[in-house]
């Protein structure tokens, strides 16, 4: 079952901002990731899933409602963590988790309750006292405490300790072991890559690619490490297909490969390296990769 | 009462008791300082021959008659300033200021549609617009222990119409946030509106060729038009329901499309 289908999705602020034709289709009971730097699109993205913008053209419906005409529907159904978290400064927390508990009828409290419990959340002070993270713990509580079907999260650990990232991941994985729907949008790729089954990268309001984590992880380039005792010529590598210098010292090549190693082995052979040492897949590289392709790729249009 | 009005009036309690007890307290001084200025007889000269410099002050006919007095230092200045004051400020900042400081997006990704939200924060205007309003009414009454005579159904008439040309304007101004999404242009715009018809008001029955411009001023309508001795009349009531239905529903629809952050 669909939860969300984006279509062409377009949203433009002036000439520079804004989202390009994004696709993308998220299954129910999936964590979905939504990876790519800061202003790369997400929120914006996001806000038109909540139909707190509207679209320029395209086509986007999620639980198959529509964001603008069905919000109310679909609001009740969906739990939002904003990435700029905004709360009433000199309300507290608990007239926050109030607040919101009336409007969307809850009357069960004993989940939100554990929640406050799990992540420590301080209630009892003023919202403009409180820092970053303890003001992201109310902000978590208020997106998980109604068990949504959908959950929307963008930057979620912003702020939070390593403890309570960890916390944060716990959550994330009950809730979808639980069949619920998480869209995770984030510029950590570690937080990514632990979390969600499959992802988007958008970059300069485009995607750019879509894609199970197993399936990039297979494509993702393996690190090559090879030592030397003496000086060796890095240029040897040039014309190997899947190969690419990353580093070069007089006594050390770093390579990343994304194909078979052979041919890799026998030019390393000829120069008579001291050792090797091989790491697996690393998806930060990968996405690194995409977003330098991207960059390459603006800079040989301009040419 | 609902949330969002719960919420935007206990945001606002601290300057709405502020203002709502200056008021008393400046209500009081004025009363309690009538009869001394009742039989001077020169203070009327101040507004003889319809002059305009007493019109601009909002002040025309005898200053020392009850209804004068409270009119030329109540009601055709003071009191709808303090609560237009109130009104334009949270007309602006309701809509255009929250989404501004981000918090208009939290309520807006909750189960309440954009026409709900509006209506809510439309109760929340028109009760900022009350406790003045009503406070100073009721120390106006207490000048009967001051040699002050005001009708009691003139001055529940005065005060409805205070009230409304806040909710008016108040409106206004968050129709103009609603649209632009600023709450410094929404309160620059609904501002520069209220003194054009403050002005156009003040100004008619000594500026020959304002007078009939005097029915486009909304403070013509609420206290412009000679309510402590006339009362308000149920014509005047219609225009200034009128116009705040006309600005809710036109808000709502600049809403609707509002991005929200």
């Amino acid at each position: 079952m669909t939860i969300v289908e984006v279509d062409g999705l377009t949203r433009r602020f002036g000439s520079r901002r804004g989202v390009t034709d994004v696709s993308f289709v998220i299954a129910a009971g999936e964590v979905f990731g939504f990876l790519g730097p800061n202003g790369a699109g997400k929120s914006t993205t996001i806000r038109l899933l909540l139909g707190l913008y509207r679209a320029d053209s395209g086509r986007m419906q999620v639980f198959g409602l529509d964001p603008v005409a069905d919000g109310v529907e679909i609001h009740r159904r969906v739990g939002y963590l904003p990435g700029e978290l905004a709360l009433y400064p000199r309300l507290t927390g608990q007239r926050h988790l109030d607040c919101v508990a009336r409007i969307r009828g809850l009357t069960d409290f004993t989940y939100r309750d554990e929640l406050v419990e799990r992540f420590g959340a301080e209630l009892d002070s003023p919202v403009h006292t409180l820092s970053k993270g303890n003001r992201q713990k109310i902000g978590l509580v208020l997106a998980f405490m109604h068990k949504p079907e959908l959950l929307v999260l963008d930057e979620p650990t912003a702020g939070l300790d390593p403890l309570l990232q960890e916390e944060f991941i716990k959550l994330v994985r009950e809730t979808a072991a639980d069949g619920r729907t998480v869209f995770l949008s984030s510029h950590e790729l570690d937080e990514v890559q632990r979390l969600v089954d499959r992802l988007a990268i958008i970059k300069d309001g485009r995607m750019i690619v879509t894609d199970t984590i197993e399936h990039l992880r297979r494509k993702a380039p393996r690190t090559v490490e090879l030592h030397f005792d003496h000086p060796v010529d890095d240029t040897r590598f040039d014309g190997l297909d899947g190969v690419r210098v990353l580093d070069s010292t007089p006594d050390r090549i770093t390579l990343a490969l994304t194909a078979p190693i052979g041919p890799l082995l026998r030019v390393a052979a000829d120069l008579e390296p001291v050792d090797m040492t091989a790491r697996a897949a690393d998806l930060d590289e990968l996405f690194l990769d995409y977003y330098r392709k991207d960059r390459e790729s603006k800079v040989s249009d301009v040419d | 009462m609902t949330e969002l009005t719960r919420i935007d009036l206990g945001l606002r309690r601290r300057s709405l008791i502020g203002y709502t007890l200056g008021m008393a307290a400046y209500t009081f001084v004025i009363v309690a300082l009538y009869p001394t200025f009742k039989g001077d007889t020169g203070l009327d000269q101040f507004t003889e021959g319809n002059s305009t410099v007493a019109a601009l002050f909002g002040a025309s006919g005898s200053l020392t008659t009850s209804s004068g007095w409270l009119n030329a230092n109540l009601y055709a200045n003071f009191v709808p300033l303090v609560v237009l004051l109130l009104a334009i400020g949270y007309g602006a900042s309701c809509l255009a200021g929250q989404n501004e400081d981000g918090t208009l997006g939290g309520m807006t990704t909750l189960p309440l549609s954009r026409r709900r939200i509006v209506a809510q924060k439309l109760v929340a205007l028109c009760l900022t617009t009350v406790p003045v309003a009503v406070v100073t009414a009721i120390f106006v009454a207490v000048g009967r222990g001051f040699e002050l005579s005001v009708d009691s159904a003139h001055l529940s008439g005065i005060t409805i119409g205070v009230i409304l040309l806040g909710v008016d304007f108040g409106a206004f101004a968050m129709l103009i946030g609603a649209v632009t999404g600023s709450r410094s242009v929404a309160l620059g715009v609904a501002s520069s509106v209220a003194a054009a018809s403050y002005l156009i008001s003040s100004l008619a029955p000594a500026v020959h060729w304002i007078n009939p411009a005097r029915y486009a001023s909304l403070f013509f309508y609420a206290v412009g038009d000679g309510q402590l001795v006339d009362g308000l009349s149920a014509s005047a009531v219609a225009v200034l329901i009128a116009v705040a239905v006309v600005l809710g529903v036109a808000t709502v629809v600049a809403f609707e499309r509002l991005d929200v952050r």
